[in-house]
């Protein structure tokens, strides 16, 4: 199936998920706030923290603003354009995968697309806000190579961020009641990135750097734009990690798809 | 009496249906306990090389964070979805039938999960300890009562908070954003995240007067003996006032509430 199709078919399947949400405008405010809500008070913790010290382990204010809003910004995009993961765990535990498989279309494309979080829009404005605004306060020197890198790198993070996801919801084709709570776990696991990961020992650092790399979606960029000694080139590894994520997350589902069995109904 | 038992029966069985679903509660503590981890670490970078912080030591900033872990263990991500759930997906017309105060129903039932919600904290902060030394315990057996004390009345004023929550679904449809709403409000004005006494003067005031203190804050104060005998008293006092307050909002907004009911075909 050509690139062109594919696009097609996820900008028709987006248009009808948008318009059932616009459904119920009013879940559409309350989540796009509550979004926006939950990342700005994390922003006054580090701020309420920071009014107290210079640094954290030799990183400033809006260096580790930046790591922060990062985790945020690509949760955002996930959230808006690649919700469905999410929904996986329904789809088998209720066995409406079936119809899925019944379709003409990628399995892969039609669970990426199964779902929208409007979320997303306040993580996506406010990440996006801030990440500005930590740019702004550092004493970065800009070229074109530079801004070229820092899309690369966004790209990249995005990749990781949605190959975890879909890794961690494969799960429902293992644990297979309802409310699992294992997707949730590997999601969260992303709060240890909001931070300089040489903060952790060792063991955390190379587990966040590989086996879920979170590290590439908000240290590595930093270390990259901040210019910090001893890191130099470590950030030439994302496009690896997002590789090696997408590859990881897609195997993963692909042998989860093999052993579904479906509901007796 | 037999008005009593029909709430206990809802305990017991609100116990059993987290037994039955171990293994996502399994999931879901170690999920708080990496954050649990992640947040030690994070404070152990900030106190490097320093002595105190806002008028706290390191070893008294450990135990701020496994008491604050302790209370959050308390009714957690299951409870409140399992109330919303109720009144999302139509169930709650079917609770209005019985004979039963759907308030002292989901009080029960959060009661009973809490139960194992909180033996399992507190079996991991012992593990926890067992790899942190320098944690500053209280000598008074005192100390101990009324901070077991504070737990209960804290998780009275997180039940009410909770509840009037999962209320505001009777004018929704969805119930995420309301819940992450209140998670993010409840954890920055608790003390969850950071000490109120971290906070600047307007910020710090602002959640005195607010009763999102007494779930987190308070109970960390008395166990770190942070104020004197009376004045733990007159927070306790305080902790029974929201509890209280609380509890009547709730009475008063589920009578409003009944009225917005809207069924969808099913």
């Amino acid at each position: 199936m050509s690139l062109s199709r594919i696009l097609y078919l996820y900008r028709r399947m987006y248009v009808q998920q948008l318009k059932a949400i616009l459904e119920y405008n009013k879940d559409f405010y309350i989540l796009l706030a509550s979004a926006a809500l939950t990342q700005v008070l994390g922003f006054v913790f580090l701020w309420v923290i920071y009014d107290r010290i210079p640094d954290i382990n030799g990183w400033q204010f809006w260096e580790v603003a930046f790591m922060y809003a990062m985790i945020f910004l690509t949760e955002g995009i996930c959230s808006l354009f690649f919700e469905g993961t999410w929904r996986m765990g329904r789809l088998v535990n209720q066995g409406e995968l079936d119809r899925y498989l019944l379709r003409p279309a990628p399995m892969i494309l039609q669970i990426l697309c199964s779902g929208i979080g409007i979320n997303g829009i306040g993580n996506l404005v406010i990440g996006g806000l801030i990440v500005w605004q930590s740019l702004l306060h550092a004493d970065i020197h800009w070229s074109i190579a530079k801004v070229g890198i820092l899309c690369l790198l966004l790209v990249t993070a995005v990749i990781i961020r949605v190959s975890i996801n879909l890794a961690g919801n494969s799960a429902a084709f293992w644990i297979r009641n309802a409310g699992n709570a294992f997707p949730l776990m590997v999601h969260s696991l992303a709060d240890l990135a909001k931070y300089p990961i040489t903060l952790f020992n060792q063991g955390i650092r190379i587990f966040i750097s590989t086996v879920l790399p979170y590290a590439f979606i908000s240290f590595y960029p930093a270390t990259y734009l901040f210019g910090k000694a001893g890191w130099s080139g470590w950030w030439m590894l994302a496009p690896v990690a997002a590789a090696a994520s997408a590859a990881g997350a897609y195997g993963i589902f692909r042998y989860g798809l093999s052993k579904y069995e479906s509901t007796g109904n | 009496m037999y008005r009593a038992k029909k709430y206990r029966s809802i305990m017991n069985r609100s116990l059993q249906n987290v037994l039955a679903y171990r293994t996502s509660y399994i999931i879901t503590f170690l999920s708080n306990f990496v954050n649990l981890a992640a947040i030690y670490f994070l404070w152990q970078g900030i106190y490097h090389g320093r002595e105190e912080l806002g008028g706290y030591s390191w070893d008294q900033m450990k135990t701020y964070l496994l008491v604050t872990f302790l209370a959050n263990s308390v009714l957690s991500w299951y409870s409140e979805t399992s109330i919303s759930g109720k009144i999302l997906d139509g169930s709650v017309s079917v609770d209005l039938l019985k004979p039963i105060d759907f308030q002292k129903a989901r009080l029960a039932e959060t009661l009973g999960s809490s139960l194992l919600e909180g033996t399992m904290g507190l079996i991991l902060i012992g593990l926890f300890t067992l790899f942190v030394s320098g944690i500053p315990l209280p000598s008074s057996p005192m100390i101990y009562l009324l901070f077991a004390i504070s737990l209960l009345a804290a998780m009275l004023v997180k039940f009410g908070v909770v509840y009037l929550a999962a209320l505001l679904c009777f004018w929704s449809t969805g119930s995420m954003g309301i819940v992450w709403t209140r998670i993010a409000v409840t954890n920055l004005l608790s003390g969850a995240l950071v000490p109120l006494a971290f906070f600047p003067g307007w910020l710090e005031r602002l959640a005195w007067f607010l009763p999102f203190q007494s779930i987190v804050h308070t109970p960390t104060m008395i166990f770190l003996e942070q104020a004197s005998m009376p004045e733990m008293l007159g927070l306790l006092g305080v902790q029974c006032f929201w509890g209280a307050v609380l509890w009547l909002a709730g009475k008063a907004m589920w009578s409003w509430a009944v009225r917005q009911v809207t069924i969808h075909g099913g």
